[in-house]
C-alpha cells in the first residue's frame, strides 16, 4: 500500500503535462482573462464630466441607439499613449462615438494630456477613485468596451487596442451595429 | 609585453602558494605513531587505576582488551592506506598539475590570443551607428519652429520641425497637432523626407499601416542611395510590416544593378600603364564610349548615366557630360552635389566673360535653391542677371559671394572689379 503512494508524483506530473499540452495546442489565448460583462447590459455610469462646463456622464450616453466605444484611460499610462492615435482616427475618419473615462487620474493631468495629444472623446467622465472601474470589471488601463445601441456590452478589450483589433473587430462592429 | 609581465607575476604568486604544499608530506607513519602513543597512555592510565584499586579487575581486563583491539586496527589501517597511494604519485601530482594547467593556458593563448586587439564596447558602436533621437533638444526645436512660424506661418520647414518636435515631445506618438502641422508642411513641400517619415508614422499609429508602408517605400525609392535616414526608414518599414502582418519585399538596399563601366582587370590596368599618354587617353575614351553605347540601349539606368557624365567630365567633354547629367536628371532629380558638377560642365563651355546659357541658368537656379551659398551658382547667376540687365540682382549675388570668399582668394580683384562696373 505504501509503495503505491510513490506513483503519486509521477501522476501529478503527467496531469500537469497534459494540462500544459492542452493549453498550448487548443489555441486558447493565455493572456485573455475573459469578461463577465460581455452579453450583459453595461454597468452603471454616473460620473462628473472631465471637461469643465459639460453635463455629467451618465448611462443615457450608452442608450442612444448608436454603438458606443467606451475607453478607460489615464495620462500616466503608457499603453494609452500607444492606442491614442487609433481613437483619434476612429473619431475623425469613422465618426465613431467614443466615451472616455479618465481612471484614477487628476483632472488637470488628464486635460493636459488630451490637450497635448488631441481629444477624440465625444463625452468624457472622471473616475478619480476608480469606483466605476470596479463596476465595469476593470483590471487596469487601458481597457475598451464596445457597447451596442441597446446598452449591451458586446466586446471587452483588456490592454491597448491594436490596428488588428481596429480592422477586425471594431470597424465591423461599428458598421454592423449601425445598420 | 605587459601581458607576459603579468603572467610572470601570477606564476610567482602561484609558486609562493605552492611551496608549502610541496614541502609538507602527509605522513601516515607519523599518524600511526601518534595513535599508538595515545593508546599507550591509555594503557598506562588503566594500569595505574587498577593498581590504585579504583577499577575492578574484570572491567580493567575488558578495557585493556578493547584498547589492544584498537591498536591492532590502527596498524592494519595504516598498512592498507600506505599500499593504496604510492608516495611518488603523492609527491609529484600536485606540482605536475599546477605546472600543466598554466602551461596549457599559455599554449592556448599563444595559439589564439591577440593581445593587441582593441576593445570593442557594444554601446558606443550602436550609438555611432544610430544617433539617438534624444540628442535632439526638443524644447529648443519646438521654440525655434514656433518662432519661425510666427514670422511666416507657411514656412514648410518650420512646420515639419514643429511636427517632429511635437511628436518627440509626446514620446514618439504623432499627436493630432503634430499631424496637422505635418499635413500643412507636405502641402507646401511635397518632397520633404522628414515630413513623409512622420506622416507615415502617424498613419501606422492610427491603424493604417498599409498607407504608411506605401508612403515610406515611395520615399525609399526616390531617396539617394546614401541618404543618412535610409537605415532607419528601412527598419521602420520592416517593423511596421511585421506588426501588421504585411508582406514586404526586401528593400533593394545595396542591390543597385551593376551598370555601366566594368572595372578594368589587373592585366588591363597593367597593359594601360604600359601605353603612351595619347594611347591611354584613347583607351579610356573607347571604354567611355562603350558605356555610352550601352546606355543608349538601356536608357533607364540612372546610375549609369551619372557615371557616364562623370567620365565625360573628367575627359573634358563638357557638352557630352552635361547631356548625360540631363538624362540622369529626367530619371530622378539629382541632389545638390551632382547639380554642382552638372552646372560646372555647363559653365566650363562658356567663353570667358560670356553669360551662361538659358539651360545653364536653370540648373544654376536649382543649385542655388539647394545650396544658397554655392559660389558657382552665385557667380554665374550674377553674370546671367548682369547680362539680362538686372544689375542690382547681379551686385547682390556677387556681394554675397565676396563675403563668403577667403581674403586671399585669387578671384577677389576680378569680382570687385565686376561689382564696380555694375554699380
Amino acid at each position: 500500500m505504501r509503495r503505491a503512494l510513490f506513483i503519486l508524483p509521477l501522476l501529478t506530473i503527467l496531469l500537469m503535462a497534459g494540462f500544459f499540452a492542452w493549453s498550448l495546442t487548443s489555441g486558447r489565448d493565455p493572456a485573455s482573462i475573459g469578461s463577465v460583462l460581455v452579453g450583459r447590459p453595461a454597468p452603471k455610469l454616473d460620473l462628473p464630466a472631465l471637461r469643465p462646463g459639460e453635463p455629467a456622464l451618465t448611462d443615457a450616453a450608452l442608450r442612444t441607439g448608436k454603438p458606443v466605444v467606451v475607453n478607460f484611460f489615464a495620462s500616466w499610462c503608457t499603453p494609452c499613449l500607444a492606442e491614442h492615435p487609433l481613437f483619434t482616427r476612429l473619431a475623425e475618419r469613422e465618426g465613431a462615438v467614443i466615451v472616455g473615462v479618465a481612471w484614477k487620474n487628476k483632472r488637470d493631468d488628464a486635460l493636459a494630456w488630451l490637450k497635448k495629444l488631441g481629444d477624440p472623446y465625444k463625452l468624457a467622465g472622471l473616475d478619480l477613485d476608480g469606483r466605476t472601474g470596479i463596476d465595469w470589471g476593470l483590471s487596469g488601463v487601458p481597457e475598451t468596451y464596445l457597447v451596442d445601441g441597446q446598452g449591451i456590452v458586446r466586446r471587452h478589450f483588456r490592454g491597448p487596442i491594436t490596428e488588428r483589433d481596429l480592422n477586425d473587430t471594431i470597424l465591423p462592429f461599428l458598421k454592423g451595429a449601425a445598420k | 609585453m605587459l601581458e607576459f609581465l603579468l603572467a610572470l607575476l601570477t606564476t610567482a604568486t602561484v609558486g609562493a602558494l605552492l611551496w608549502p604544499l610541496l614541502r609538507t608530506r602527509v605522513d601516515h607513519r607519523g599518524r600511526l605513531d601518534a595513535e599508538l602513543a595515545i593508546y599507550k597512555d591509555q594503557l598506562a592510565e588503566l594500569e595505574r587505576e587498577r593498581a590504585a584499586g579504583t577499577l575492578p579487575e574484570a572491567e580493567a581486563t575488558a578495557a585493556r582488551i578493547e584498547i589492544e583491539r584498537r591498536i591492532l586496527a590502527a596498524g592494519t589501517a595504516a598498512e592498507t592506506t600506505e599500499a593504496a597511494s604510492s608516495p611518488v604519485l603523492q609527491k609529484w601530482l600536485p606540482p605536475a598539475l599546477s605546472l600543466f594547467v598554466p602551461l596549457l593556458a599559455l599554449g592556448l593563448y599563444l595559439q589564439v590570443g591577440r593581445p593587441g586587439l582593441p576593445s570593442a564596447p557594444f554601446a558606443s558602436d550602436r550609438i555611432a551607428e544610430h544617433p539617438a533621437p534624444q540628442q535632439l533638444d526638443v524644447p529648443r526645436l519646438l521654440a525655434e519652429a514656433r518662432a519661425r512660424l510666427a514670422q511666416d506661418p507657411d514656412d514648410a520647414d518650420a512646420l515639419a520641425a514643429l511636427g517632429e518636435g511635437l511628436t518627440l515631445e509626446a514620446g514618439g506618438t504623432v499627436t493630432q497637432a503634430a499631424a496637422e502641422a505635418l499635413r500643412r508642411a507636405i502641402a507646401k513641400a511635397p518632397d520633404d523626407p522628414r515630413t513623409h517619415y512622420y506622416l507615415g508614422l502617424h498613419e501606422s499609429q492610427s491603424g493604417d499601416s498599409r498607407a504608411a508602408i506605401a508612403r515610406w517605400r515611395a520615399l525609399e525609392e526616390r531617396s539617394p542611395p546614401d541618404a543618412p535616414y535610409l537605415g532607419l526608414l528601412r527598419a521602420e518599414i520592416q517593423r511596421v510590416a511585421k506588426l501588421a502582418g504585411i508582406e514586404v519585399p526586401p528593400s533593394p538596399a545595396g542591390s543597385v544593378p551593376p551598370s555601366g563601366m566594368p572595372q578594368p582587370s589587373r592585366e588591363q590596368q597593367e597593359a594601360m600603364a604600359a601605353l603612351s599618354p595619347e594611347q591611354r587617353q584613347q583607351a579610356i575614351r573607347s571604354m567611355v564610349e562603350g558605356l555610352a553605347t550601352r546606355l543608349q540601349e538601356n536608357p533607364q539606368d540612372r546610375a549609369g548615366w551619372l557615371r557616364l557624365a562623370n567620365a565625360w567630365k573628367v575627359l573634358g567633354e563638357n557638352a557630352n557630360a552635361a547631356e548625360a547629367y540631363g538624362r540622369a536628371d529626367t530619371l530622378g532629380p539629382v541632389d545638390a552635389r551632382i547639380l554642382a558638377d552638372w552646372a560646372e560642365t555647363h559653365v566650363r563651355q562658356l567663353s570667358p566673360g560670356a553669360a551662361p546659357s538659358l539651360e545653364a541658368v536653370m540648373i544654376l537656379e536649382r543649385l542655388e535653391k539647394a545650396e544658397p551659398r554655392n559660389a558657382l551658382a552665385l557667380f554665374y547667376l550674377g553674370a546671367a542677371a548682369y547680362a539680362a540687365g538686372n544689375k542690382p540682382a547681379a551686385v547682390q549675388r556677387w556681394r554675397t559671394l565676396l563675403a563668403l570668399l577667403p581674403a586671399d582668394a585669387p578671384i577677389r580683384p576680378m569680382l570687385e572689379q565686376r561689382i564696380r562696373d555694375a554699380e
